[in-house]
């Protein structure tokens, strides 16, 4: 009887475990099947299914992506656009895709990630189809870096052009402290700060819990001193920091120590940030130019931006066309196991420019990834024509941004460090050079 | 029931699939960590093998000290404040003159059940350094010692594990609880018997009885420390800079953000080394003093 009882039970032992694993392999075959289906279903009667991992959460993306993927209805009926939004987890389930054999057919991702695929061979190298050629030709000055990679291949079509980094102010506050503008030194943003922390008001709020935006406070004062920002620390394949860099840090320094940044700055996220400029605690606040939509809603014409300061006024004059902001190569890329990989590219060349198009025309931005033929259209705030009226025709030259990881994290951590008390600007370079003369060796 | 335990096959048998899980879920991933810590490897492409390469670099990591250093001091801050306040909590609810115990076990144990993502946020509003309970307490009580707990270097990593022990002390206290409730009250009958104090019967009996209990206790609490990751990440992003690094932060920046797993495996068995070597050295010192 006990033995019987015994032998049910690995029985049923086993079974369970043989369930199991039938269910895990399941997943699988499904997937081969539904692959197999839109692979097979290009016989001109039904339409082309096209899976695409791109971001869609907020307005500054949803709604260009929409109006690309409606665009794309007219251009190629024969194509449907299945979305699958992506997450702000670092490209972590885009990773798990990859390693999974599962990628969409398009998908968007950045420079670091892209590199790690080029290796892998889960991203198509674009160079020698006509659509890269004609995305070329239509390719807006100054972006050349996102589209062309470091090593000269062609992985995505950018969808975004250059996204200005500013330093916003609040005109009301200034006036009333007595703070004249246009702030051109370094000097008298220092003074600045002092005068509007005597009168209570937080000098500058910065959401420096995100390491980023203190790099790009950075790389704005680097760009002062050295035109070519960040690219000199691998082009030249520098052991130390150069003396730009370094003097961009003392400035930093000298910022930190004279008070624009709140005490609690590192800890700060975007939200508190921009909350404090907005309900008129904070009197500058720092962020892309994506900001001046939400920005002109909140506080109307009370609100303005300025160009980063320099050492002098002379350096400042003859620096204002040195722009921070070319990025690293990026956009819409296309796995090279899509079953449609031809169709792929088509769709992912014109999404980007009929994304850029939408960014143009209706929000206003002015330099996006191509040219666009269509006027501007929607209702551009002030503040982003100044950028197209007064920016644009004065640019010198475009920075370029590091590629390398490890450099780029060593300044994010280092340029966040500048922003504590008792953080010198020797453990700065020292932390840099330490990686420099590691990766550039 | 005796035939049953004489029955290996049978033994055997039953244990097999708790076996394969066990060693599927964490036998082989170790393994795996180890092997591919010989590697440089991006997580996708083809794996080559560097030999030490990895941990030669990982000695010359400053961010090893850092982390090394930061989860020692979160060790030590779990291990005092779990363990001795716990134990103190536990004695007092323990006693039978301490009014209402029942409601104080549960508060206890509440923070415990809430989400670290809530609990930090609530830290991080009370931290402020501007707006925060904490400093203003200390304004409010005239002690001149404002501090800004969570972007100092110094300060944050030791705030940070305060706010762990505080919300985990629950956990060690109910097993410090259970421990107590579970020395036959005889004993401390006879220690008053022979004149001892409360506190005397307490050091003298309860506590030195209590060894299996603080074992586990402290193994918990140190190897929680040198694996805490989820507050840094929440409370500080491991910053200012670098400053709140642990060895697990380690890992996730070189695997997660840098795509350097063949590295972050070699953190890891760092991490893993770590954990088992505390927990030998727990183990050999408290079997020591029972011999």
């Amino acid at each position: 009887m006990k033995r019987k009882y015994v032998k049910a039970l690995s029985v049923l032992a086993a079974l369970s475990l043989t369930i199991s694993l039938t269910a895990c392999g399941g997943n699988k075959s499904d997937n081969t099947a539904s692959s197999a289906n839109s692979g097979g279903a290009n016989d001109g009667t039904k339409k082309i299914q096209i899976k695409i991992y791109a971001q869609h959460f907020d307005e500054d993306t949803s709604k260009p992506f929409d109006y690309a993927v409606e665009e794309l209805k007219k251009e190629m009926p024969n194509v449907e656009i299945v979305l699958d939004e992506a997450v702000q987890d670092g490209y972590q389930k885009l990773k798990t895709y990859a390693a999974t054999g599962n990628m969409p057919d398009i998908y968007e991702t950045d420079w670091t990630t892209l590199q790690t695929f080029a290796k892998s061979k889960n991203v198509e190298l674009l160079d020698s189809y006509p659509e890269t050629a004609d995305f070329k030709s239509k390719l807006n000055t100054g972006l050349e870096s996102r589209l062309t990679a470091p090593d000269g291949h062609v992985y995505a079509f950018p969808y975004t052009g250059i996204e200005f980094q500013l330093l916003y102010y609040n005109k009301d506050i200034f006036q009333k402290v007595g703070i004249q503008t246009p702030i051109k030194t370094i000097d008298q943003l220092a003074d600045a700060s002092k005068k509007l922390s005597a009168a209570g008001y937080t000098p500058m709020a910065i959401f420096a819990k995100e390491k980023w935006i203190t790099t790009a406070f950075y790389a704005g004062l680097v760009t002062r001193e050295d035109a070519k920002g960040f690219g000199d620390l691998e082009a030249g394949k520098p052991n130390a920091l150069p003396t730009a860099f370094v003097t961009a840090a003392e400035q930093m320094k000298k910022l930190q120590e004279a008070g624009l940044f709140d005490a609690n700055a590192t800890n700060t996220n975007y939200d508190q940030a921009s909350s404090q400029f907005f309900s008129g605690k904070a009197a500058m606040f720092v962020n892309g130019q994506w900001e001046i939509y939400s920005s002109t809603e909140k506080l109307g014409d009370k609100v303005d931006w300025m160009y980063w300061p320099a050492k002098d006024e002379a350096t400042y004059d003859s620096s204002k066309g040195f722009i921070n902001g070319a990025g690293s190569p990026g956009g819409f890329s296309v796995s090279p196991s899509s079953k449609n990989k031809e169709t792929a590219v088509k769709v992912a060349s014109f999404l980007a420019q009929k994304y850029s198009e939408y960014k143009y025309s209706v929000l206003g931005s002015p330099i996006v990834s191509v040219k666009v033929d269509k006027p501007m259209t929607g209702e551009v705030p002030p503040m982003m024509k100044r950028i197209a009226d007064e920016v644009l025709p004065n640019v010198k030259s475009y920075a370029t941004a590091v590629n390398n990881v490890q450099i780029k994290n060593v300044v994010d951590d280092n340029t966040q460090n500048l922003l504590v008390s008792g953080f010198t600007v020797k453990q700065f370079t020292d932390n840099v050079n330490r990686i420099l003369a590691k990766e550039n060796k | 029931m005796n035939r049953y335990l004489s029955n290996k096959k049978a033994i055997a048998l039953f244990l097999l699939p708790a076996l394969l899980i066990y060693s599927v879920v964490i036998i082989y991933p170790v393994l795996q960590t180890v092997y591919r810590s010989f590697f440089n490897w991006d997580g996708l492409s083809t794996a080559t093998w560097n030999g030490l390469s990895n941990y030669r670099d990982l000695l010359e990591d400053p961010l090893l000290i850092t982390s090394l250093r930061n989860g020692l001091l979160f060790a030590l801050v779990l291990a005092v404040f779990q363990i001795g306040l716990g134990t103190v909590l536990a004695l007092a609810c323990a006693d039978p003159r301490i009014k209402g115990r029942k409601l104080l076990k549960t508060s206890y144990f509440i923070p415990v059940v809430l989400s670290v993502t809530v609990v930090c946020q609530l830290w991080i509003a009370m931290y402020d350094p501007t707006n925060g309970l904490i400093n203003r307490l200390f304004n409010l009580l005239h002690i001149p010692y404002q501090q800004n707990w969570l972007t100092s270097p110094t300060v944050s990593i030791i705030a940070i594990a305060f706010v762990n022990a505080w919300q985990f002390m629950g956990y060690q206290f109910s097993l410090l609880y259970a421990g107590v409730k579970s020395i036959p009250e005889q004993y401390m009958e006879a220690a008053t018997i022979d004149g001892c104090s409360k506190w005397m019967a307490h050091r003298k009996v309860t506590i030195p009885l209590m060894k299996e209990t603080y074992k586990f206790c402290l193994i918990v609490a140190i190897t929680s420390g040198i694996g805490a990751f989820v507050q840094m990440l929440i409370m500080t992003s491991g910053g200012p800079g670098t400053s709140n690094y642990t060895l697990t932060y380690m890992i996730y920046r070189y695997a997660f953000m840098e795509s350097n797993y063949g590295y972050a495996c070699a953190v890891s068995v760092v991490l893993v080394s770590l954990s088992l070597l505390a927990t030998v050295i727990i183990n050999k010192t408290f079997d020591r003093k029972e011999a």
